[in-house]
């Protein structure tokens, strides 16, 4: 089949919207309504040092300090997204960083609904292809996204997935 | 509004009639005299049906986000058939609980998701508490008993309970909530901490990798001096105010909101020094990440974020963390109190007018602002006019983007950014300038949390 690739994304869930299961709920709603298709969710705590390595790039801004705090802070959920083109999507649905000025400029994205402050904004989105490989590497070492172009792509394509509740994840129909 | 209020302002006219027929030198009443007296004394014969023993009664009224439970109102959540629950209650909502059960209340405290009312009953005290408990901010909660099933949102008020030395006899002197925790003062001067403590914002050291969801801990505080007034929590900060005007602090520190002179988290409270050292500290405020004080002497005090300019009078640093004097008491006058929401910052003089600054809807007019010195907002649109003037507001109190204030006349006021309703005003929409809340009851006092917001109220009959 000739279809264009799907691209993939690492979208997060941040500890102040993970401890508000309602919230969670909401957010993956619209994710769905956006025609986000979830390739592999997790609820997951990480480790200081794995936060230090995932915020490398922002080393030394004012900044880097308490987003590792706050990232160290509770259990977040991961998810790989796939979509054409899904970066630029997750980050659109997602709203500028700044939250103090999304609530007023962008009310109806992620942050501008449910962030509380800049440090509290909700989400996290891979900012590029390089970066969301090396992310989903990161946060999914098991997930092989080679294995996963070859097998499970092609459904993702045609539309012949469904979602899966208990797992938060699309599953190939595959038998069908 | 009561009768008091209406005759007052009839007296007013007429008189501001007399003096006007005086000026014009005519002796009989024009047409538009006329008119007006006949239309204000329509309004002042107010037919009420009361019984005879009827007396002014204590009343809950509160609107904003219902998801979490923070209402307290079980039907919102699980209505009746037919019915579908509602999520956002974006109007004034009585909640009788309390009427019900003959709690009379004394003090609320509104955090994130969640609301805890101090409430008294024949002598004896209770700590009730509803909303979302995901970080066991609002106790350990296993409904029905010894099911094994603990509650990670309460819907309804539930009472906390306490490791007290005298349970039902300890009177709660102050109670705060912030994100995810709650601190709790009593009457013997102990402190009490409940909820996520990833920050140390809960008076203890950090676990690393700590469960905070359906645990039943709660923390004493002993690091503090023994003369503590006033707890305040930021969002995952907690200040304590000494009876001296000691100000102690614990909790996240990124933004220098402990203003303990570091950027780390702090979890046994430590005192506060810079500009305040020598000054007696008498209230202080916070939501966010910013921290306003105010001395006796009515000086203010500011530390923690600025990244939107909200101490940008002094400093052009973005994050603050020793306390800086603020100069803007010779402009403002003796401020007695402050609020400090997320990027919006407000002080109340003693002449009861109200100041703001920072970025947001400041209530200044139709734009989203940002202003880096104090602006005085227009005392009519507190309801000041010529039949009605000397309104002075005695409380104002912010959530993060959002301020609520109350006026001497017992009227509620909010603007800014509508968060699930939290403004009160009957729809989900942003409010550029204050305006009143449509409360069937004379408010006494307010409290405000990110989303929702609580009145305490005296029936008008």
């Amino acid at each position: 089949m000739s279809c264009s690739r799907l691209q993939l994304t690492l979208a997060i869930l941040k500890p102040d919207v993970t401890a508000r299961p309602h919230i969670v709920k909401e957010i993956k709603s619209m994710i769905l309504r956006k025609k986000f298709y979830f390739v592999e969710s997790k609820k997951m705590k990480l480790a200081q040092s794995e936060i230090e390595t995932f915020y490398k790039e922002h080393e030394g801004k004012f900044f880097h300090n308490r987003l590792v705090n706050f990232m160290n802070s509770g259990s977040i959920w991961a998810h790989i997204l796939a979509r054409e083109d899904c970066i630029k999507e997750w980050r659109k649905l997602m709203g500028p960083t700044k939250v103090l000025k999304t609530v007023f400029e962008e009310p109806n994205s992620i942050r501008g609904k449910f962030g509380l402050t800049d440090t509290r904004n909700c989400t996290h989105g891979s900012d590029s292809e390089e970066t969301a490989k090396r992310e989903i590497k990161l946060f999914f070492p098991e997930f092989d996204e080679e294995k996963w172009r070859a097998n499970d792509e092609d459904y993702f394509i045609n539309k012949k997935v469904k979602f899966d509740r208990k797992l938060n994840v699309h599953v190939p129909m595959k038998d069908s | 509004m009561s009768l008091k209020l209406y005759t007052s302002a009839l007296t007013q006219l007429r008189k501001l009639l007399s003096l006007s027929e005086r000026i014009s030198g005519r002796e009989y009443a024009s047409g538009w005299k006329k008119r007006t007296l006949k239309r204000e004394k329509i309004k002042e014969t107010v037919i009420r049906y009361v019984g005879v023993n009827a007396v002014r009664t204590q009343r809950v009224y509160l609107w904003g986000c219902s998801a979490t439970g923070a209402l307290g109102i079980q039907q919102f959540l699980r209505p009746n058939r037919l019915q579908k629950p509602k999520l956002k209650v974006p109007y004034p909502t009585r909640l009788k609980y309390m009427n019900e059960y003959d709690f009379e209340i004394y003090d609320i405290a509104c955090g994130y998701g969640f609301s805890i009312f101090a409430v008294k009953k024949s002598k004896q005290h209770y700590l009730l508490a509803t909303g979302i408990n995901t970080d066991s901010q609002i106790g350990f909660h296993e409904e029905p008993k010894n099911s094994g099933r603990l509650l990670d949102y309460v819907i309804a008020p539930l009472p906390i309970s306490l490791p007290l030395n005298e349970p039902e006899l300890t009177q709660f002197k102050s109670i705060a909530c912030g994100r995810a925790h709650t601190v709790i003062l009593t009457q013997d001067n102990t402190v009490y901490s409940l909820g996520n403590n990833s920050y140390g914002q809960c008076g203890r050291g950090i676990v690393q990798d700590e469960v905070y969801s359906k645990s039943s801990r709660v923390n004493v505080l002993t690091d503090l001096p023994d003369n503590i007034v006033k707890v305040e929590c930021g969002s995952d900060h907690t200040l304590f105010l000494t009876k001296t005007g000691e100000v102690y602090s614990c909790g996240l520190g990124a933004d220098g909101q402990t203003g303990l002179g570091m950027y780390n988290n702090q979890g046994t409270p430590l005192k506060l020094e810079g500009d305040i050292q020598k000054e007696k500290i008498v209230s202080v405020a916070s939501k966010g990440d910013c921290v306003l004080a105010v001395s006796k002497k009515g000086e203010v005090f500011g530390w923690g974020n600025s990244e939107y300019n909200q101490l940008s009078m002094v400093t052009e640093e973005t994050q603050v963390n020793v306390p800086r004097h603020l100069p803007i008491a010779k402009d403002c006058g003796r401020i007695i109190q402050v609020a400090a929401g997320g990027s919006i910052c407000a002080v109340l003089n003693e002449h009861g007018e109200v100041y703001v600054w920072g970025y947001g809807i400041l209530g200044k007019g139709l734009q989203v602002d940002m202003s880096l010195m104090p602006t005085k907002i227009p005392q009519a649109l507190f309801g000041e006019s010529e039949l009605l003037p000397n309104i002075k507001v005695t409380n104002i109190i912010c959530g993060l983007n959002h301020f609520v204030a109350l006026t001497d006349k017992g009227d509620v006021y909010t603007w800014g950014k509508d968060k699930d309703g939290s403004l009160g005003l009957g729809e989900c929409k942003n409010q550029f300038f204050p305006l009143r809340v449509a409360l069937p009851a004379e408010a006494k006092s307010i409290y405000c949390g990110v989303d929702h917001t609580v009145t305490l109220c005296r029936s008008f009959c």
